[in-house]
C-alpha cells in the first residue's frame, strides 16, 4: 500500500536519511527504531510532506504523492501524530477532532456565515464521526474539555482520534508513548493493535520503548545515521550483531 | 444629544471595523498594518460613486465592497504564504501606497484636501442594524468549519496542514471577510462625516484596530467588541481632559496588556448560555464550600 523507494534528504552537508527504502502493506505495523537523531522523523516529514525529498519516491496506493502538498497527501490518506504533541489550542477536544474533518466537510462560505440547513447537516455528520473516533480511543467523556487541561496521556490519545479522523490508509505514530507511565504504556498498545485490527490500515511507529515496539510490530525497521542498517522480525532483529552495535557500541564486550 | 448620538454612530463604525479585524487577527492570527486602506477604498469608492456618477447608495455600497474584495485578492495571493511578521510589512507598505495614491490622484479624489460633498445617508439606525448583522454573521463563522480552520491555522500550522487543511486558501478567505467587513465599514463612514481625506485611513488607524482587538481579548469576538465601545467611546468622553486624554489612554492599555495578556476578555464569550452557565456554576461552588 506504502511504498517509500530510495529515498534521500539533506539538509546542508548533514543528510538526515540517505536511501531509505520501506513497503506496508493493509495490516501491518512497523517499528521504525534507532538512535537519536537517526533520521526517523525526517522519515516522516518526508511521507507528509513537510519536506520535500533529494531523490526517491513515495508511493501510496501506486499514486505518486511524493511532491505532493501537505494538506493533499493527508487526503490521499496519510494520517500522522507527532512527537511534540501538536494539537490546536483555543479549541476543544471535540473541535480539535472535527478540524480533521472539517476540509472534508460540504459546505460553503456562504453556509459559513448562515446556519442554513446543508450546514447543519454537515456539522452534525462530522460530530457523530469524530465522536466515534474519540469512543474508540476511549475518552469520549472528555469531549468537552480544553486538551490543555488533560493529561499527557489523553493528549496523546486525542492526537490519535484527530489522525484517525482524517480516515487514513496508513497512520505514522511518532513517540506516541513519550512521557507516558508504565500502565498508560499498556493502553496504549492495546490501542493501538486494536485499530491495526479493527480499522484495517497499516501503522507505521517510531518508538524508542523496546518493548512497545518488539511487542506489536509486524516487521521493524532499524535507521542510524540516515541509513538503514537492518531490517526484519523483532526476533531477527533482536539478534542483528549490527543493530546491537548501534545501539550498545562496540569494543567493550569483553568485560 | 447630537454630539452623543454622532460618537455612538462612530463607534458602532469602528465596531463593525474591528468584527473584520477579528476575524483576522483573533481566529487567523494574521496582523495586517494595511486594513484602514480597505475601509479608504470602500469610502472613497461608494462615495464617488454616489456624487460623481450618481450611482443609488445601496448599489454603490455593493459595487464598493466588491472592488475592495478584488483588491484584496490581488494583495492577499502572496500575502498568505508569508510569515506572521512579514504580513503586517506587506499590508503595511500596500496601506501607505494607498494612502499616497489617493493624495496624488487630486482630480479623482481631491488630493490631501479630501473628497466632500458625499450625502449624509448613514444614521444611527443604519449604523446599528449594520453593526448587529456583522457581528450575528461573523460569530456564525467563528462556530462553522471556517472558523476551525482558522483557530487551527493559527494554533499550529503544521499541525493544521496535516490534518488536510488548505492553510493558506484558509488564511485567504479569512483575510477576504475581513476586508469586505472592513470597507463596507468605509462605506457607512463616508456617508456619515460626508467628508474624507487620505489622512484618517493610515497604518495608525489599522494599529489602532489591532491594539482593540487584542485589549478586548483576541479570542473573544464579544471581548473584541467590548474593547472597541471602551477605547473608542472614552476619549470622546474624555474631552474635557483634552491633554491628558491620550496618556489615559496609553495607561489603560498598558495595564491590561501587563495583568491580562489575554485581553480583558479572555477566551470567554459574552452570550446568555455561558451567563447563565457562569452563574449556576458560582451557585454550585457556592453549595460545595
Amino acid at each position: 500500500m506504502l511504498e517509500v523507494k530510495n529515498v534521500s534528504k539533506s539538509f546542508g552537508g548533514v543528510k538526515a536519511i540517505q536511501d531509505v527504502s520501506l513497503t506496508a502493506n493493509k495490516g501491518d505495523i512497523i517499528g521504525i527504531i534507532g538512535p537519536n537523531g537517526a533520521g526517523k522523523t525526517t522519515l516522516f516529514n518526508v511521507i507528509t510532506g513537510v519536506y520535500k525529498a533529494d531523490n526517491g519516491n513515495v508511493i501510496l496506493d501506486g499514486k505518486e504523492i511524493t511532491k505532493m502538498e501537505q494538506h493533499m497527501i493527508t487526503r490521499e490518506g496519510i494520517g500522522r501524530t507527532f512527537q511534540n504533541i501538536r494539537l490546536f489550542k483555543g479549541l476543544t477536544v471535540l473541535e480539535n477532532a472535527m478540524c480533521a474533518f472539517d476540509p472534508l466537510s460540504k459546505y460553503s462560505i456562504f453556509d459559513g456565515l448562515i446556519p442554513t440547513p446543508r450546514r447543519l447537516a454537515e456539522e452534525k455528520r462530522g460530530r457523530e464521526i469524530c465522536e466515534h473516533y474519540l469512543n474508540v480511543v476511549g475518552m469520549l467523556q472528555h469531549k468537552n474539555e480544553r486538551p490543555e487541561n488533560l493529561p499527557y496521556g489523553l493528549q496523546r490519545k486525542l492526537e490519535i482520534a484527530r489522525a484517525l479522523t482524517c480516515h487514513p490508509k496508513v497512520l505514522l505514530l511518532d513517540e506516541p508513548a513519550a512521557g507516558l507511565n508504565p500502565t498508560e504504556v499498556k493502553e496504549l498498545t492495546e490501542l493501538i493493535g486494536r485499530l491495526c485490527e479493527d480499522i484495517g490500515f497499516a501503522i507505521l511507529l517510531i518508538e524508542h520503548r523496546l518493548e512497545l515496539v518488539m511487542g506489536i510490530s509486524h516487521r521493524i525497521h532499524v535507521l542510524n545515521f540516515g541509513k538503514q542498517i537492518a531490517e526484519g522480525t523483532p526476533d531477527e532483529i533482536k539478534e542483528n550483531p549490527d543493530v546491537i552495535k548501534a545501539y550498545l557500541g562496540e569494543g567493550e564486550i569483553k568485560c | 444629544m447630537q454630539f452623543y448620538i454622532s460618537i455612538l454612530t462612530f463607534t458602532l463604525i469602528s465596531v463593525i471595523a474591528v468584527t473584520g479585524i477579528y476575524v483576522l487577527t483573533g481566529l487567523t492570527g494574521m496582523f495586517s498594518l494595511g486594513q484602514a486602506a480597505f475601509m479608504a477604498i470602500g469610502a472613497y469608492v461608494s462615495g464617488y460613486l454616489v456624487v460623481k456618477l450618481g450611482v443609488p447608495f445601496v448599489l454603490a455600497a455593493i459595487i464598493a465592497v466588491i472592488i475592495s474584495v478584488m483588491v484584496g485578492y490581488i494583495v492577499g495571493l502572496p500575502t498568505v504564504r508569508l510569515r506572521r511578521d512579514y504580513i503586517s510589512l506587506v499590508t503595511l507598505g500596500f496601506g501607505e501606497a494607498i494612502t499616497a495614491l489617493l493624495n496624488q490622484a487630486q482630480s479623482i479624489t481631491g488630493g490631501a484636501l479630501g473628497f466632500s460633498g458625499i450625502p449624509k445617508i448613514t444614521t444611527l439606525p443604519l449604523a446599528l442594524i449594520s453593526a448587529i448583522a456583522c457581528i450575528v454573521l461573523i460569530s456564525f463563522l467563528k462556530n462553522s468549519k471556517y472558523g476551525r480552520q482558522c483557530i487551527a491555522a493559527r494554533s499550529d500550522e503544521l499541525a493544521a496542514k496535516t490534518m488536510g487543511i488548505n492553510v493558506p486558501q484558509i488564511k485567504m478567505i479569512a483575510f477576504l471577510i475581513s476586508v469586505a467587513v472592513t470597507s463596507y465599514a468605509g462605506v457607512l463612514y463616508a456617508f456619515f462625516t460626508t467628508y474624507v481625506d487620505p489622512g484618517i485611513f493610515g497604518w495608525k488607524k489599522s494599529a489602532e484596530w489591532v491594539i482593540m482587538v487584542f485589549f478586548g481579548g483576541v479570542n473573544s469576538l464579544t471581548g473584541s467588541i467590548i474593547g472597541t465601545v471602551i477605547l473608542t467611546a472614552l476619549p470622546e468622553v474624555l474631552r474635557f481632559a483634552a491633554d491628558y486624554r491620550t496618556v489615559f489612554y496609553a495607561v489603560l492599555v498598558l495595564i491590561i496588556i501587563n495583568f491580562k495578556p489575554t485581553g480583558l476578555f479572555g477566551e470567554y464569550e459574552l452570550s446568555l448560555v455561558n451567563l447563565l452557565k457562569r452563574l449556576s456554576g458560582k451557585k454550585e461552588e457556592r453549595a460545595n464550600a
